[in-house]
């Protein structure tokens, strides 16, 4: 007995060596930007749409993390604006198979309206068809490239959101010196985009600066410890580097942590995606200067509009208005023409406004 | 001398110190860090929370059982702990976040030790559904989500050093925190009772031969009991320094951590048969793997071989193990 | 022609000792008085009495289930009784807690010695006194003199550091019995001590237990091994199905009797003849050897014959049964059979050639214990039973496995239960079922009846015999030396990896036998 045992833990092991390697594990919100101040900007809803009560539903990638947590008050914001039936449902954990289920039951519920931050697309097309076939309306948010939707809404588009970043991070290291690229997971889209946006931003604009050749991107498992630790042994390895860009929400944090521990405070520094609140204290101390993202609860709030007006079957083109700022004036995106809508709903967070933003 | 060395080469823990001379010798040849204080500073830093973990399951091995779900008691008392301060504004002593997160990994333990006592099922097969148990009353029930931001105390006794180490050629400083006062404390404490204690022998007696250790009038539920109880407090305060040196509390960053521990307290040649295994060999195993997982860029091999080197570890260590079983009872008659 | 019992090694020192000591064992040390226990519906003790005296070597035996286990666990307070009493040191109980059993003197060395393998001589031995002391801390030099202070009781050299895993089974039964010595014991009850021992260290064994005897301590032994019955025990008692079926002194029994009260059967023991010889040697072996284990080992094998090989543990016997079976691949050598040389670098390869062998410890080797008798049983015929896409023909699987549990005898009332329900008898009989499904012409068993009892031994024999009359040849490996004697037409010596002699049945002794093995040790 116990030699089984050990060998069912000996195989548990090594599968669990294969599990950890794939990238389904957890990423995070910090995955596209929003636009400027708090959350009140919505105006009430327009009394025309109000004729009919739709059922809508917001899918988050994982209800526990504050950045969707923040999302559903968008929500609450839309239903409370508009009076639709507009709900957060979401996966208890950042896992893809959980949301396709949530996508199954929605139907079977027999919404009339999805609005989803796809984990893996792959994994919720065929979920997303079925929907779609049951004639709900499906619109995605940060899910590009998935192709059973009606539309897709983005806060940006991810070329100009890399290069914002990068221009965050020149300021901070005075357009010069040595920087590494943070992204969750290599098989992160998104993340992928910023950093390749961020890169030929630095090319063009920056000639001072340069990526660290040995270790140009480095894979953070979407953790605020594994990107301390990363960050703590690249500058020890590699001494000449001044900057890291970050592309998930715990990139920049847990760099600036290391940056911190190491007494590296005003000679290196840190610059992406993160939340204000949990930052506010690294940007009061200078390790990041300025860290950027968009408003989850504009962005959800903007997917539900665009639900509703599709439902309605009003016309949806260049220049439509969906409400939040920063989504008052949406493009298709040069890529996806007629699918992909865009904003404008980046956010700059410094440590002067990092306490207006409420969350 | 030749006996001596003999039993050397027994030893997983000569094999692994050996690997660790190598890896090091590699690091500091690569990058000239290795033994730099502030580098070394940073591993056993590095090592407070894992090895935390594994001198608890450590023990549980040596009695031949196992427990799975230590990440997950961490998460939920670390939770539970956590959101109470910041829901009452607590701004007292550390110690009171810190006791009451151990008592709750203490009573969560206790409930793994009276399956594990009570049902005689294999220990690997309840853990696995405790860990379910405690991952869906966290998430599930209590809806745990992450909190940024910490309790004052808290974030500071995450940040609070015991010692820095500035490099004298880097500028650069490494930070021990105040939170290894523990580890220490909690190592001495297994050193204590595993080597002075009745109880400490009784858990070497278990793993060797559970019936022979009831006969001999140790009391064996009593002290698997006691064990899985005193694993749940290690975990819990082990994910307690894990998230205030965070800074930020996260219910699922710990989740699939296990194996990586468990891995660590093979290495060091504690047999998952039970019997075997000692604090040294959990230490120099755990080290091994953190080392492993810290220093491959120092190393300069790209960060995404990491789970491929994790791997490896693990296949090499599991391989020792069966090696010396397969040494033990290598006699012809055992071939057919 | 039956064997005389007396045959059995007895030195005549000891004889002497129990003699000269006859008038002292009068005073009894415990007494055992009409007690009955059941389990359910399961009467395991049926009235029974035994009474063993100060100083006396006392042997319990009987079959497997006769309730020798049950008895000894009333005894050490592990088991309560149910009606009647036992008497320790002159006072009665009715109930008796473990603890007070020891504190009267009693300990149990119980078959798998209770011992901690991963741990040093000096805790396995100290522990126990430790913890009946409530010692809540180690104190290892304490601990040391204690152990220490046991193994010289019976001046036992050890290392007190050594593991315990690590010493010979015989060591590790004297560091029971130094263990049990701790606690002042007036009794040992040793749980049949023999079993994994080699004739050697049983000799040294009884040596042990003869100078705890001079101590005045009593040991009961228990045993269903006739040999040593006779040749340590001053009296005996045997049970049979939870009743008393013998009791009395060692002088007045002889095999027939032992065997009739054991098993309730009349035996004829008969030793074997061979009916016919086959002209040519079904299996030659010439100038075999493997590194350090066995060198030049020569002889034939007919068919039709039994052939013994007996040697000590460690004089390279199952070794070389294992090469001529292919489990073995670094030997030197020619191995013919029927005449053809043959290579026998892998087991298929042995099965090929219509070898089979029945391994020592068939638990761990013969059977696959979770499997049922019937799997057991064809699994090595199992690629001959398929039909022509390979899939199992059931109906000839289970004519198969009909046919073998009814020429075999092999008590189950379904051959589809798992094979651990059987007894060691049946165990053996499924062995050898599954050999004999594939018709070899050569069957090697070593240590065929080993833990097997007295009426499947002689059942075991009797297959045995039948096989060689059915022209096969058998090669039976074994250090019981009695049996050799009884089973084999021809009997080699092996020592050091030699074969040192060659007899015919009836030129030898057992007496000379045992000489040549022991010699020059």
């Amino acid at each position: 007995m116990k030699k089984l045992l050990a060998l069912v833990l000996a195989l548990m092991l090594a599968l669990a060596v294969v599990a950890c390697a794939s990238p389904s594990a957890p990423a995070q919100p910090g995955d596209a930007p929003a636009v400027q101040t708090p959350a009140e900007a919505p105006p009430a809803a327009p009394a025309d749409t109000a004729e009919k009560v739709y059922n809508i539903a917001l899918i988050p990638k994982d209800a526990t993390q504050p950045w969707f947590q923040r999302m559903n008050i968008g929500v609450k914001q839309f239903a409370d604006d508009t009076g639709h039936n507009a709900f957060f449902k979401g996966p208890e954990s950042f896992d893809a198979a959980l949301q396709a289920q949530v996508v199954d039951d929605l139907v079977a519920q027999g919404v009339d309206a999805i609005v989803i931050c796809p984990i893996d697309p792959g994994a919720v097309e065929p979920a997303l068809k079925r929907a779609r076939e049951a004639g709900i309306v499906v619109i995605g948010h940060e899910g590009s490239s998935v192709e059973n939707l009606d539309y897709d809404i983005e806060a940006f588009s991810n070329q100009q959101y890399g290069a914002f970043i990068m221009d965050n991070l020149a300021d901070a290291m005075g357009e010069e010196g040595t920087y590494v690229q943070f992204v969750s997971y290599f098989t992160t889209s998104s993340h992928q985009e910023w950093a390749d946006a961020g890169l030929a931003r630095q090319q063009e604009a920056y000639p001072n600066m340069h990526v660290l050749e040995a270790e140009p991107r480095v894979e953070v498992e979407g953790s605020a410890e594994i990107a301390y630790q990363k960050a703590k042994e690249i500058l020890k390895k590699y001494p000449e580097v001044k900057g890291f860009f970050g592309c998930g929400s715990r990139d920049a944090p847990g760099a600036a942590r290391a940056i911190e521990e190491l007494g590296l405070q005003g000679k290196v520094f840190a610059s992406g995606t993160g939340m204000p609140n949990e930052n506010a204290a690294v940007l009061k101390r200078g390790t990041i200067k300025a860290l950027t993202l968009w408003d989850p609860a504009r962005a959800g709030y903007a997917g539900l509009e665009l639900a509703v007006k599709v439902l309605n079957g009003e016309e949806i083109a260049e220049g439509i208005d969906l409400t939040p700022d920063g989504y008052q004036d949406l493009t298709w995106s040069t890529k996806y023409p007629g699918k992909v809508l865009q904003g404008t709903g980046w956010l700059t967070v410094t440590a002067e406004n990092v306490d207006g933003f409420g969350f | 001398m030749k006996k001596t060395f003999d039993k050397l080469l027994r030893k997983n823990e000569f094999y692994i110190f050996l690997v660790i001379i190598v890896v090091g010798l590699a690091i500091q040849f690569r990058s000239g860090q290795f033994f730099a204080s502030n580098n070394l500073v940073d591993i056993f830093s590095a090592m407070i929370v894992p090895h935390l973990f594994g001198l608890g399951l450590f023990m549980i091995i040596v009695t031949g059982g196992i427990d799975i779900s230590f990440p997950a008691i961490a998460s939920l008392s670390c939770y539970i702990t956590t959101k109470v301060m910041i829901d009452t504004n607590f701004n007292g002593s550390i110690l009171v976040p810190l006791i009451m997160a151990g008592a709750i990994g203490w009573i969560l333990g206790m409930l793994n030790g009276f399956l594990v006592v009570k049902f005689n099922f294999p220990a690997l097969i309840i853990t696995l559904g405790t860990q379910s148990i405690f991952r869906g009353i966290n998430q599930g029930v209590l809806g745990a989500v992450q909190l940024p931001i910490l309790p004052e105390t808290m974030a500071k006794f995450g940040l609070e050093p015991l010692f820095k180490v500035v490099n004298r050629t880097s500028g650069l400083t490494s930070v021990m925190p105040i939170a290894a006062i523990i580890w220490v404390l909690a190592i001495v404490f297994v050193f204590l009772v595993m080597r002075f204690t009745m109880f400490g022998r009784g858990i070497y007696a278990t793993g060797g031969n559970e019936v022979s250790a009831e006969r001999a009038g140790f009391n064996v539920k009593k002290i698997k009991f006691l064990i899985y109880s005193f694993n749940g407090l290690l975990a819990s305060i082990g994910g307690f320094i894990y998230f205030c040196r965070m800074g930020q509390y996260e219910p699922t960053n710990l989740i699939g951590m296990e194996m990586t521990i468990i891995a660590g307290v093979i290495l060091g040649g504690t047999a998952l048969t039970g019997g075997k295994g000692s604090l040294f060999g959990v230490f120099i195993g755990t080290f091994l793997m953190v080392l492993v997982d810290n220093s491959l860029i120092l190393l300069g091999v790209p960060s995404f071989w990491k789970t491929f080197a994790t791997g490896l570890l693990i296949l090499i260590g599991v391989g020792i193990s069966a090696l010396q079983v397969k040494r033990a009872s290598n006699r012809y008659g055992k071939s057919s | 022609m039956p064997i005389s019992a007396r045959v059995f090694l007895i030195d005549t020192r000891v004889a002497q000792q129990y003699c000269h000591g006859k008038g002292v064992f009068m005073e009894s040390c415990l007494k055992v008085v009409d007690v009955y226990k059941s389990f359910g519906a399961v009467k395991a003790l049926n009235g029974i009495n035994l009474e063993i005296r100060k100083g006396e070597i006392h042997c319990l035996a009987g079959e497997n289930g006769c309730g020798k286990s049950t008895l000894i666990k009333i005894i050490s307070g592990i088991y309560q009784l149910d009606s009647g009493h036992i008497e320790l040191a002159g006072k009665q109980y009715t109930q008796i807690a473990p603890i007070e059993s020891i504190m009267n003197g009693v300990q149990v060395i119980y078959q798998d010695l209770s011992i901690f393998p991963n741990l040093p001589v000096f805790e396995n031995i100290a522990f126990n006194s430790e913890l009946a002391k409530k010692k809540k801390l180690v104190n290892r030099k304490e601990l040391r003199s204690i152990a220490q202070a046991a193994v010289e009781k019976i001046d036992f050299k050890v290392d007190m550091d050594a593991l315990m895993g690590d010493l010979s089974v015989a060591d590790k039964q004297l560091v029971a019995i130094s263990r049990a010595l701790i606690n002042d014991a007036k009794l040992i009850i040793m749980d049949e001590p023999t079993t994994a021992l080699t004739k050697r260290e049983v000799s040294s064994l009884f040596k042990t237990i003869r100078d705890l005897q001079q101590r005045g301590i009593s040991i009961l032994f228990v045993s269903h091994k006739l040999n040593e019955v006779f040749e340590i025990s001053d009296r005996f008692t045997i049970l049979r199905n939870g009743e008393n079926a013998y009791s009395g002194t060692t002088g007045e029994l002889d095999e027939n009797k032992f065997a009739y009260y054991m098993t309730g059967r009349e035996f004829a023991y008969e030793t074997f003849a061979p009916l016919k010889l086959s002209e040519k040697p079904v299996l030659e072996v010439s100038k075999l050897s493997l590194n350090n284990v066995f060198q030049d080992i020569n002889f034939s094998l007919y068919k039709g014959e039994i052939l013994g090989i007996t040697g000590l543990l460690g004089s390279g016997r199952t070794e070389l049964a294992l090469s001529l079976f292919g489990a073995v691949k670094e030997i030197d050598g020619d191995i013919r059979v029927n005449g053809k040389k043959v290579k026998l670098r892998k087991i298929r390869h042995a099965i090929q050639n219509g070898i089979g062998y029945v391994p020592e410890d068939r638990l761990s080797e013969g059977l696959f214990l979770q499997q049922s008798i019937g799997e057991n049983i064809i699994i090595s015929k199992i690629d001959q039973l398929t039909n022509k896409v390979k899939i199992l023909n059931k109906k000839l699987r289970k004519a198969e496995i009909e046919k073998w549990v009814k020429n075999l005898a092999i008590a189950t009332p379904n051959p589809s239960n798992a094979v651990t329900t059987l007894s060691g008898g049946n165990q053996q009989r499924v062995v050898l079922a599954k050999w004999l499904s594939r018709n070899l012409d050569v069957l090697i068993l070593n240590g065929p009846t080993v833990g097997v009892d007295i009426a499947s031994k002689y059942d075991i024999h009797q297959i045995l015999k039948k096989l060689a009359a059915e022209q096969m040849g058998l090669i039976v490996i074994s250090d019981d030396i009695p049996e050799i004697l009884r089973l084999c037409n021809r009997i080699l010596i092996m020592k050091d990896g030699r074969l040192t002699g060659e007899f015919q049945q009836g030129d030898v002794t057992e007496k000379e036998i045992s000489d040549l093995l022991l010699a020059g040790i």
